[in-house]
């Protein structure tokens, strides 16, 4: 056994399982990230079966699982989501599964969505209108609510009509139903029906304001914001990373001052996000945006118009940010045309910039295009400049709408990475408004991912395309 | 892909598109220029716009350094004053004992009272012109022997007469707007006069104070008497007021003649200077009964204590002696956790040359202008312990100084009637180098401490800028992340570059490259808001999973190695770390389900009161074990892919060396591989660290933001990068706390620039020793 020991130690091969182990450990901790975004964000979505439980003291519980742990003493206990803020406080609730005497899934629990205090989990009673009954049984109700709700939207939010709904211990509440965003029973839905209502949840997650300071409802305007935060950022650093590194590569002198440029042009790329919001608040909004104001917007000080944080100056921080980025990748596409397309061109009597323009450049596209895409994942995901250079938890409009000039490059901006961040860290209500930050982290992540995988897989096919031919 | 073709096209087609063929004669286009002259400006046109554009995108990315630089140099520029002509007042037709002098917020109108003659002087900016107002026998009459200015906002004055009263007297500055100029009015409100003492005679010293409710006059009468007088207005309810007022002689326990008498701003406190340099402080939270908390021995050489006063806050007791010695004296408490508390000197500042005469405090900061006989003056301040201005006398021996309510002027009074009035631009009294980065002692404190607090609710706090802390905090969340991510990453880097069956590596090297782009926010997020949880509830089970994973990992490559040698070549080699994954997840998932277990074994039923009992630990459920793991996820990637890079181009005709003569993969890994790619490694290290040093929202979100220096795992920090987040947003554009952050900022920049630079000079070096196998 001895002789095996120091067989096994002295082959190493003991300590390659270690490697072996580090990066399995590596991987099963990116693994369970993933896994837990995906399942909490996608899991969002799924109109998930209401439960009723009956309690041993003869009390009811209606809501939906969330969860299940071994509590502090040792007893199972279940997480429940119970809604019904207005009466109880309190979006969940623990409950010890000793407690529950009958668990059942009554097909006529309803959830009904609000534009305040959140989901309502109970029965519906009746429809009434200026506090007569107008239509009695849940049956009838149901049947009538899709056009009402119908009609609320087109009267602009205004209807006369209430819900008479009770909760799972027969308190009666009555909901108005311009409060009402939708009315659901999840139990009374088959397999496809909640696939349909996954798929509307999807849509309306991308396509809505958010409501509820931002823990319910939608979140397009972040994901407008993130979207058109980057393309006015890729417009202003396309041309610049391009022009530097053509300047570098091909039009300065090789020397030890362009070594020292290019390092420490590479360095930036490695300077702390904060750092250039702290320049871009200094330089852009109270410099710049400064002297805009007091050029061209003096009567409207001391409120400033571009003085203070906005859009425009969010994305020229975050242009100064990923420039390294562009500059390095172009670098290494103009690096990546093989000398004799060069050589050719002169040869045949182009001069320089012809040559740079119809053969260098085109060449190097896609390297330019990895590095403005891979600048465009770093600019979507980075949230710290934009805390100072005019992110904002709700903005009150679009950057973009019908007024004059069109292009608000001065408003202040909602963005996904800054979402998180207010939602999960800043609202009153934490634990309900968690579900939301996950949709936005996995919305967030799968923009970024998928912008990467573009980018390194142009890169990829570049570099395999000119990896012989670059002698 | 746009080859262009290399066969020369025809030249002549007659459109403008300059041709890529040779051009075998120039043609003529419209205009001057031939096509080929066209070319060549065109060409000529494009170098200098790509060459200048170049240099200034590059001058502009490093311009920022610059920029940051230039925002931070202003907190250290020295103090200025600069003086305005001296302002002759009217002369008066007799001496006056008593004189005292001010200025509204914006300097443009300061009044003198001498004696009972108040004079206004226009300072306005831009005339020179001097209107005076004189308002003589606005006062009642009387010979004028002492005079008294309350601390705080306003102008609050007493006169003391030579009968014994004292007679309030305010003055208000009306500001006016019209066509866009400011216009400001003073007006002028006398009091109720108030008898100072028992008896009718001279007041020679005098100290005053008015609050919400009542009025504290502490008056040294002829007799070497001195009278603390409260006196309180009430309302009748016809309407007429009356004050009632209370006498205290304070005499009697004072030895000495009393040379200096100071009332704090909220009237609680009294401090009395004799001439035998003792200070007697009273406390008079009961007016009935002033109390004598504590006499000190204020002045070195028994000198006579000249003059007193309590700066903004009521906390600290400037005193100035006849020596000139300026000294700041604070109450320390003696005993942590007692609330007794002794004054002790914590400031010295650079003596006159002769006695101090008065002292003005600033109503602004913690700062305050002493004046000696000479005539000299000095501007102080009290938390950054400097001298930030010496003027030298300019006309004689002083009266009185006034420190503008902004602290940006000062106005004095001379002997010989002039006014004298000094802009000063001191924005930053309270940064220098050792506030910033050296332990201060603040008031409230018991011994010099590195704090970082920069806003409270009250309007006399003082603030607290020390950078350590946060530094610390940096450096804290950075060893930890990198403590984590380290090993991890180089082990992974090793197994992919150098044992990882070459199918895998190029599917593993991409897919864990691509978490170098996840979001910091994301994994802030989790970390805050899930991890964080998690682990305060299986702390036990986690601490146990720390403890097995080697031993399983030993345990499981160990009993694979025993398994005959037949089985084990059926697998193929290179597969090590998928066959370790699920060990990984039996272990966490065997310690999770055995959570009590742990907690019993290891804690002793509950770890929080066994960490508190055995290590004196507190446990918060954001601590740096959340950062270090949240912090550690997002620099792996880049450790990974860094030093999987400087070992997989470790040139392969040296590693099939060593193997051809007879090296295991380890012994080669370990003599050769390693040895040759550890630049790599360290620049990769330099590169994860730069990350976890400017890292914003993972600890901006996993930790309590709390600026302690703690060395424990289990509490929060502050770094320099979240509280740039933190506390910019609240700080006002040029103030101090503005100056501070983008200080912080510069520091992050330099010291990521640095560790950067390091990384890439030694990877080129390596990339060049490479080159020449």
């Amino acid at each position: 056994m001895r002789q095996w020991i120091r067989q096994v130690m002295a082959s190493g091969e003991l300590f390659i399982w270690g490697c072996g182990a580090g990066l399995a450990l590596s991987l099963f901790m990116i693994a369970g990230l993933l896994v837990l975004i995906l399942v909490n964000g996608f899991g969002y979505f799924w109109p998930a079966d209401l439960v009723e439980l009956t309690l041993k003291d003869g009390k009811h519980v209606v809501g939906q699982l969330a969860g299940e742990e071994v509590g502090p003493k040792g007893v199972p206990r279940i997480r429940m989501k119970i809604g019904n803020r207005d009466l109880y406080g309190l979006d969940y609730r623990w409950i010890n599964t000793d407690q529950i005497v009958e668990r059942a899934t009554p097909a006529d629990l309803v959830m009904v969505e609000r534009r305040e205090w959140g989901n309502f989990y109970g029965r519906i009673r009746t429809l009434t209108k200026e506090d007569q009954t107008v239509v009695e049984g849940v049956e009838a109700v149901w049947q009538s609510l899709p056009a009402l709700i119908r009609e609320v939207e087109s009267s602009e939010g205004n209807s006369p009509y209430a819900l008479l709904v009770v909760d799972a211990n027969g308190r009666e509440k009555s909901i108005g139903l311009s409060q009402v965003v939708r009315v659901l029973r999840p139990n009374a839905l088959s397999t496809l029906g909640k696939v349909w209502v996954y798929v509307g949840n999807v849509w309306m997650v991308l396509t809505t304001e958010p409501r509820e300071a931002n823990t319910e409802g939608g979140i397009f305007p972040a994901i407008f914001g993130t979207v058109m935060m980057v393309l006015i950022m890729s417009l202003v650093v396309t041309p610049f990373g391009v022009i530097g590194a053509l300047y570098l590569r091909e039009y300065a002198r090789q020397g030890v001052i362009v070594r020292i440029v290019r390092i420490a042009v590479n360095n930036l790329a490695g300077v702390p996000s904060i750092v250039f919001g702290v320049f871009g608040l200094g330089f852009f909004v109270y410099g710049v945006g400064g002297t805009i104001d007091a050029l061209f917007f003096s009567d409207r000080l001391p409120t400033p118009t571009f003085g203070t944080g906005g859009i425009l100056w969010a994305s020229l921080t975050l242009a100064l940010l990923t420039v390294p980025v562009v500059i390095v990748a172009t670098e290494e596409g103009l690096a990546a045309v093989p000398r004799e397309y060069r050589e050719g061109s002169i040869g045949l009597g182009a001069t320089k910039w012809e040559t740079i323009w119809k053969v260098v450049l085109p060449t190097a596209l896609p390297g330019i295009l990895t590095g403005l895409i891979l600048a465009m994942a770093r600019a979507a995901g980075e949230v710290a400049p934009l805390m100072l250079t005019g992110v904002v938890k709700l903005a009150p409009a679009l950057p973009i709408d019908w007024t004059w000039p069109f292009l608000h490059l001065d408003r202040k901006f909602m963005h996904l990475g800054f979402h998180i961040y207010d939602v999960g860290f800043q609202s009153p209500n934490v634990e309900a408004a968690k579900p939301m930050v996950y949709v936005t982290t996995l919305v967030l992540i799968l923009v970024v991912v998928t912008l990467n995988l573009t980018g390194i897989v142009l890169r990829n096919r570049m570099r395999r395309k000119y990896a012989g031919s670059a002698v | 892909m746009n080859v262009p073709p290399l066969t020369p096209e025809p030249v002549f087609q007659g459109d403008s598109s300059p041709s890529r063929g040779v051009v075998p004669t120039p043609v003529l286009v419209e205009g001057i220029f031939t096509r080929r002259q066209i070319r060549s400006i065109t060409d000529g046109i494009t170098r200098v716009i790509i060459k200048t554009g170049g240099i200034s995108i590059i001058l502009c990315i490093l311009g920022m350094c610059i920029f940051l630089v230039k925002e931070v140099i202003p907190l250290f520029l020295p103090t200025q004053a600069t003086l305005v002509e001296p302002i002759p007042l009217s002369p008066l037709e007799h001496r006056v004992s008593a004189a005292l002098i001010g200025i509204d917020e914006h300097q443009e109108v300061a009044y003198a009272l001498r004696g009972d003659n108040l004079e206004f002087v226009s300072l306005g900016a831009t005339t020179s012109s001097i209107s005076t107002i004189p308002v003589r026998g606005l006062l009642p009459d009387g010979s004028v022997t002492a005079l008294a200015r309350a601390l705080g906002r306003g102008h609050s004055l007493v006169i003391g007469t030579g009968d014994g009263r004292v007679i309030p007297v305010t003055i208000e500055f009306t500001q006016d707007f019209q066509n866009n100029e400011r216009s400001i009015a003073p007006s002028v409100k006398v009091g109720t006069p108030i008898a100072a003492g028992p008896t009718p005679q001279p007041i020679t010293k005098l100290a005053y104070q008015s609050t919400d409710s009542e009025v504290r006059i502490a008056a040294l009468l002829e007799d070497q008497h001195l009278w603390l007088t409260t006196g309180r207005t009430t309302s009748r309810p016809d309407g007429t007021t009356s004050v009632s007022t209370t006498q205290v002689d304070v005499t009697p326990g004072l030895s000495g003649r009393v040379t200096a008498v100071t009332l704090a701003s909220r009237a609680e406190l009294l401090a009395v200077g004799t001439d035998e340099g003792k200070v007697y402080h009273f406390d008079l939270r009961d007016a009935t009964k002033p109390l004598l908390t504590e006499t000190t021995q204020a002045s070195d050489g028994s000198k006579a204590i000249t003059a007193l006063g309590y700066l903004m806050g009521d906390r600290s007791l400037v005193v100035g002696d006849a020596a000139g010695q300026v000294v700041v004296w604070m109450p320390v408490r003696e005993h942590p956790g007692t609330n007794q508390t002794k004054m002790t000197v914590v400031h010295r500042f650079a003596s006159h040359q002769s006695a101090v005469t008065d002292i003005t405090i600033s109503q602004r900061d913690k700062g305050f202008i002493t004046t000696d006989a000479e005539g000299g003056i000095r501007l102080h301040h009290s938390t950054s312990a400097q001298t930030l201005l010496t003027l030298s006398p300019q006309q004689g021996a002083l009266r009185n100084t006034y420190f503008a309510p902004k602290a940006d002027g000062l106005v004095g009074l001379t002997e010989d009637h002039r006014l004298i009035h000094y802009q000063i631009s001191n924005p930053y009294p309270e940064i220098t180098l050792s506030t910033l980065f050296s332990p201060v002692m603040y008031e409230g404190y018991e011994r010099p401490e590195l704090v970082w607090q920069s806003s409270s609710g009250s309007d006399d706090f003082e603030a607290k800028y020390s950078l350590t802390p946060l530094i610390f905090g940096t450096i804290k969340g950075t060893f930890y992340a990198v403590l984590l991510a380290v090993p991890l990453a180089v082990l992974a880097a090793i197994y992919t570059s150098m044992f990882m069956h070459p199918d895998y590596r190029t599917k593993i090297k991409p897919a864990i490259e691509i978490m170098a782009a996840l979001p910091t926010v994301v994994l802030g997020f989790l970390a805050g808001l899930w991890f964080a949880p998690v682990l305060e509830r299986n702390f036990p089970a986690m601490t146990g999973m720390v403890l097995v994973t080697p031993f399983a990992i030993i345990a499981s490559a160990g009993l694979f190695l025993l398994l005959p040698a037949s089985v084990r070549h059926r697998i193929r080699p290179g597969v090590e770390a998928f066959l370790m994954i699920p060990v990984i997840i039996a272990v966490v998932w065997g310690c999770l389900e055995t959570n009590t277990w742990w907690e019993s074994v290891l804690f002793g039923g509950h770890y929080k009161p066994w960490l508190q009992t055995h290590l004196g630990l507190n446990y918060d459920q954001r601590n740096a074990i959340v950062v270090g793991v949240a912090m550690g996820f997002a620099i792996i990637p880049i450790i990974y892919s860094i030093s999987e890079e400087a070992l997989t181009n470790v040139p392969k005709n040296l590693i099939a060396g060593s193997l051809a003569l007879g090296a295991t993969r380890w012994q080669t890994l370990i003599y050769l591989v390693l040895i040759s790619a550890s630049p790599g490694i360290f620049s990769a290290l330099m590169i994860g660290l730069g990350r976890a040093v400017g890292e914003t929202m993972i600890v901006l979100m996993a930790t309590g933001n709390t600026p302690i220096m703690d060395w424990s795992l289990f509490n929060g920090f502050r770094t320099l990068s979240a509280n740039i987040a933190v506390e910019i947003p609240e700080a006002p554009h040029g103030g101090t706390l503005y100056r501070t952050l983008f200080l912080a900022g510069l520091l992050l920049f330099v010291a990521t620039f640095l560790l950067n630079t390091v990384a890439e000079l030694v990877r080129q070096r390596l990339r060049e020793k490479y080159s020449q196998f």
